[in-house]
């Protein structure tokens, strides 16, 4: 048994009543309370909500500091909403656009009560994509198109809204002579895949549908398979790192916004240690004030989201055009932004506090900082080279790309780009600590980044991670655009307009090449007129076995673009040999002295039974053909109409080919509405080299959106991040100014600060960027080439960017090195 | 003292932040070799005379002299040219370039001077030699103690052999033995070279290392000569 433990006498010790100095030894002091336990989270959670509170009651500086931390991270939460909108929008608008597509695959109904005749009568003006139809209603229950309430009666037309506004502009003026309908109607929401579409439904009569080429029935509305084609492998990997380069440098902008103000905060929490509060205590009092700007910025940017998504919505940038109700976040990304964001800040908080201790009396910043370590900021690009080097090939012509080569795709691109800013700070310090001597401005610049290299690499990391994308990207671009860009084999110079029409007669086409030859801003035209001849020797007892061939009727002008004729003459006929025509040889019937059959049913095949003969003069001259200006190759009969009576041709189908005034303006469209009045649905096309995928510019569209946006935001970081590193040292510039240092050094030294940091950023970019590049280029089995134009254009826009916040910069500069800044009363 | 044979002249000076005077009517004057302290409680107006007479605020209106010349007419640049030649200063805090090293500190203004920087690190190491702070040349203001620190101050503003020196509570951010320490190397320094001290502080020991004192209170400058 062990004696009292307090040192007080037990009542039954035998020492009672024995006064001894042990009895009456004082009684020592109560023990100090412990302060309160609390568990783990419930701590955290105490210290994050006191930092929360500072955040709000810390007087103008601490809101300051809020304010700057919300109004970053809210920019960035603005465009990661927008980034998580982006599913929604697309199926939207995917959705619509089944709903309204008409297609007449499988078997065409027939007419009947409850079928629509239509046609396609898509025009362009200007540089503007115009969607429409012609329709007619074969019965009283036709079905109509979404968006409108009933199909238009012959001559009244329904339009979308922005259609409605084109026409009613001075803009429009030449667009309504190709439009000859009365407006009845708008189209409603459900009707157009976006608010800026161009978009009409016109009424016509079935007998106008005569003189179009291609009309076809249908009795619903909407897409019946609406699995699509998939996107090209090649395309999804030009996506990804879209996505992964224009949303990186975001989230590097938050991690930097998280840390606005944080020195000065660092000195009002050594006041905290003072009265108790230990390291931990304070720093995740720090993470708390962070935490609650993070918070307040998800807050401004989901209202700065939802002011900029009323403006976004309804217009129009690039031919793309959403609905408001479209750019909605999909709930699982918006969860994730709610979630990630205010983790990310109290993370980042606590990791810049590492290099900090706030001691009782102030700040100690490490003053001889760690040496970064190399190991673990290079093993992050390797892994990312890891995981792209083995997709060599994955996204080629061919290959079906998969979810999962696009995870790793992914992941290897953000690796590699993260590795680029965690080598930034190693790289930065690696080389200024080789510096120190020189002028005063390069010395007060290198040993300010010597001592702090991570804050000014910080500042350059978004735009290190910007330019390596997108020097990566502009290569993968450059052969995307090749694969995607097609030679169309079209020759503009020869024509730069083609004008297919159907016509009832030769008359009617002599007629048509006429008005098109009396259209203003038409140089010349070319018309030939053609129709479907069969061998009338066959012997084949099934009409459609029957070989067929074409018959052109032209003068000699018109017929030498369709095939290498030496010598020719009103009256003469040739053969043309040797083309790629779709007879087979074995059917080959088209030659000197053949008889043909001019004939044909109403379905267009042959009429083997009401032969209508004529007989290919023995005289014909065999030739080769030539590619016409659409780059199509002829076959068949050449005849003069001295040969050959147009108005023997049954079901002639006539092609102007358009040569256009260049001095006459608009003359393209004078053409289209010569074309309308000829017929509703007449096929006018303009002639180009080479033509791209619509995907792919889409594509190019939303990223070079994207990217602008980026920058912006990165500018913004920069600004921001220089004024609050300024604003730190106002009172050691103002001393500078006091004892007579000249404003310029101080501006060259402040420059140099940025400069140093900024070249070696581009430069690993430039390294970076060709290293993911070459990666991508061999993913979808391209070959490296180097787009140096384009490389030097990416590393211009950054360096340009960063002169512009040095000149944003350089006024706040100035106005904090008054000597006025001594003043602490 | 008279303003006669005066290296430095006050005259009416007036200024105000704002609504609020801070110097109402202040004359001063200094000699070669002087110590003033210029003494007065808080917000008295005492380091706005200070940054007036070094003419690195304008007054509103007055004038101060300076070896002839009327420093108000000065243009800005003029006025830093002077600064950086003929004029000296020492802080209570937050003066010395963080990032730079003791030495390389010291040898700032005459680097700014246009001085090569081995020359200039060479004379501020034997002013840094002077103040006993030599053993500290290589290391930056944050591995120093903050007596070392206001000593590498003072040196770094006597290396240029300025003949005014201006002193803004040079000690206030130091314990007593240090602050004594730093006040004997400071005036003994500066009477060896002939620099006239304008030094401001609230504290009567600090004021006992100088010639005379001067009392400022609302904005008005009294000389305590007669009085002492």
């Amino acid at each position: 048994m062990s004696g009292p433990k307090d040192g007080h006498p037990s009542p039954g010790d035998g020492a009672t009543g024995r006064a001894t100095l042990t009895a009456v030894r004082p009684s020592p002091r109560p023990p100090a309370p412990e302060p309160p336990r609390r568990p783990g989270v419930a701590r955290w959670a105490a210290d994050l909500a006191m930092g929360a509170r500072f955040a709000v009651n810390g007087g103008r500086e601490s809101w300051a500091r809020t304010i700057m931390t919300a109004v970053g991270v809210g920019l960035g939460v603005t465009l990661l909403l927008f980034a998580a909108s982006v599913p929604s929008m697309d199926s939207g608008r995917n959705e619509r656009t089944n709903a309204i597509a008409a297609f007449g695959f499988g078997e065409e109904p027939k007419p009947g009560p409850g079928t629509i005749r239509l046609a396609q009568a898509n025009t362009d003006y200007g540089d503007k994509d115009i969607q429409g139809m012609v329709m007619a209603p074969d019965g009283d229950r036709p079905p109509h198109p979404p968006g409108i309430s009933g199909v238009p009666a012959a001559g009244e037309m329904w339009v979308s809204p922005a259609l409605k506004t084109l026409l009613a502009s001075d803009e429009g003026k030449l667009l309504r002579e190709r439009l000859p309908y009365r407006t009845v109607g708008v189209i409603g929401d459900s009707g157009l895949s976006g608010p800026a579409e161009l978009r009409y439904y016109a009424g016509i009569t079935q007998k106008q549908f005569d003189h179009v080429i291609s009309d076809y029935r249908i009795d619903r509305w909407g897409a019946q398979d609406t699995s699509g084609d998939d996107l090209d492998p090649a395309l999804v990997l030009l996506v990804v790192v879209g996505c992964v380069v224009l949303l990186l440098p975001v989230l590097i902008f938050i991690a930097t916004a998280a840390r606005f103000g944080g020195e000065r905060r660092d000195r009002r929490l050594a006041a905290l240690r003072l009265v108790g509060a230990d390291t931990h205590m304070t720093r995740r009092i720090a993470a708390g004030e962070s935490l609650f700007g993070s918070v307040l910025g998800l807050a401004v940017g989901a209202a700065l989201f939802l002011l900029l998504r009323e403006a976004v919505g309804g217009g129009s940038m690039m031919n793309l055009s959403f609905f408001t109700s479209d750019i909605t976040p999909t709930l699982p990304l918006a969860l994730a932004i709610a979630v990630t964001v205010p983790a990310s800040a109290v993370v980042v908080t606590l990791i810049a506090l590492r290099a900090v201790t706030i001691e009782p009396l102030g700040v100690v910043r490490n003053a001889t900082p760690k040496r970064r370590r190399l190991w673990w900021r290079l093993l992050l690009p390797v892994l990312g080279i890891g995981l792209l080097l083995p997709l060599a090939g994955g996204f080629g012509a061919g290959s079906s790309g998969g979810d999962l080569q696009t995870y790793q795709a992914a992941a290897g691109a953000v690796l590699l780009l993260i590795g680029l800013t965690a080598l930034l700070p190693w790289l930065v310090e690696a080389v200024v600590e080789r510096f120190g001597k020189g002028p005063v401005p390069w010395q007060l610049a290198t040993r300010r980044l010597q001592l702090s290299s991570g804050t000014a690499a910080r500042a350059v990391s978004g735009i290190t991670v910007a330019v390596a994308g997108a020097i990566a990207l502009q290569m993968l671009f450059a052969s995307v655009e090749a694969q995607n860009t097609e030679e169309t084999g079209q020759d503009p110079n020869r024509a730069q307009l083609i004008l297919n029409a159907k016509v009832d007669n030769g008359a009617q086409a002599n007629d048509a090449f006429a008005r098109l030859r009396a259209t203003k801003g038409v140089g010349s035209v070319l018309g030939i007129t053609l129709d479907t001849v069969s061998d009338a020797r066959s012997k084949k007892k099934d009409p459609a076995d029957i070989p067929t061939d074409s018959l052109t009727v032209a003068d000699c002008p018109a017929l030498r673009e369709v095939a290498r004729i030496t010598s020719c003459r009103d009256g003469d006929v040739f053969v043309i040999n040797g083309s790629d025509s779709y007879v087979a040889p074995e059917d080959a019937f088209v030659k000197p002295g053949a008889q043909i059959n001019l004939s044909v049913r109403d379905d267009g095949l042959p009429s083997p039974d009401k032969k209508k003969l004529w007989t290919v003069p023995g005289s014909a001259t065999k030739v080769r053909p030539r590619e016409d200006p659409t780059g199509a190759t002829s076959s068949g009969i050449l005849a003069t109409p001295g040969a050959f009576d147009i108005a023997d041709l049954p079901d002639p189908q006539a092609q102007a080919m358009i040569r256009l005034d260049p001095k006459v303006p608009d003359a393209t469209e004078y053409v289209r509405n010569a074309s309308a009045s000829i017929g509703p649905a007449l096929d006018v096309i303009q002639l180009s080299g080479t033509s791209q995928s619509s995907e792919f510019q889409t594509i190019r569209n939303v990223l070079f959106i994207g990217a602008t946006a980026t920058l912006l935001l990165i500018g913004a970081s920069m600004i921001v991040t220089t004024l609050e590193q300024l604003r730190d040292r106002k009172r050691l510039l103002s001393v500078l100014v006091a004892f007579g240092t000249r404003r310029t050094t101080l501006s060259w030294s402040i420059l140099w600060q940025t400069a140093v940091p900024v070249v070696l950023g581009l430069a690993l970019s430039i390294a970076g960027g060709l290293a993911l590049g070459t990666l991508l280029l061999k993913m979808v089995g391209e070959g490296l080439a180097v787009d140096w134009a384009g490389l030097a254009m990416m590393t211009g826009i950054g360096a340009g960017v960063i002169v512009l916040v040095t000149l944003a910069s350089l006024p706040p500069l100035w106005r904090m090195m008054r000597p006025e800044g001594l003043r602490t009363e | 003292m008279t303003p006669a044979g005066s290296l430095l002249i006050a005259d009416d000076l007036h200024k105000s932040y704002g609504p609020t005077p801070a110097l109402d009517g202040a004359n001063f004057s200094i000699h070669p070799g002087e110590v003033v302290a210029v003494m007065g409680p808080s917000g008295s107006g005492k380091s706005t005379l200070l940054h007036c007479l070094a003419g690195i605020v304008r007054p509103d209106s007055g004038a101060v002299h300076y070896g002839g010349r009327e420093l108000t007419a000065l243009s800005d640049a003029e006025r830093s040219s002077l600064r950086r030649g003929e004029f000296g200063f020492v802080f209570q805090f937050g003066q010395l370039v963080p990032e730079l090293t003791c030495v390389e500190n010291v040898a700032l203004p005459l680097r700014l001077n246009g001085v090569k920087r081995k020359e200039s690190e060479a004379r501020a190491l034997s002013w840094m030699e002077r103040l006993e702070v030599a053993d500290v040349a290589a290391k930056r203001p944050g591995e120093v103690s903050g007596g070392q620190g206001q000593r590498v101050a003072v040196a770094r503003s006597l290396v240029t052999g300025p003949r005014v020196l201006f002193a803004d509570e040079p000690t206030g951010a130091l314990d007593s033995l240090n602050g004594e320490r730093v006040m004997e190397l400071l005036t003994e320094a500066a009477r060896e070279t002939r620099t006239a001290v304008v030094l401001v502080t609230h504290e009567a020991r600090v004021a006992a290392y100088s010639d005379r004192e001067v009392v400022v209170r609302d904005g008005k400058a009294r000389d305590m000569a007669g009085v002492r």
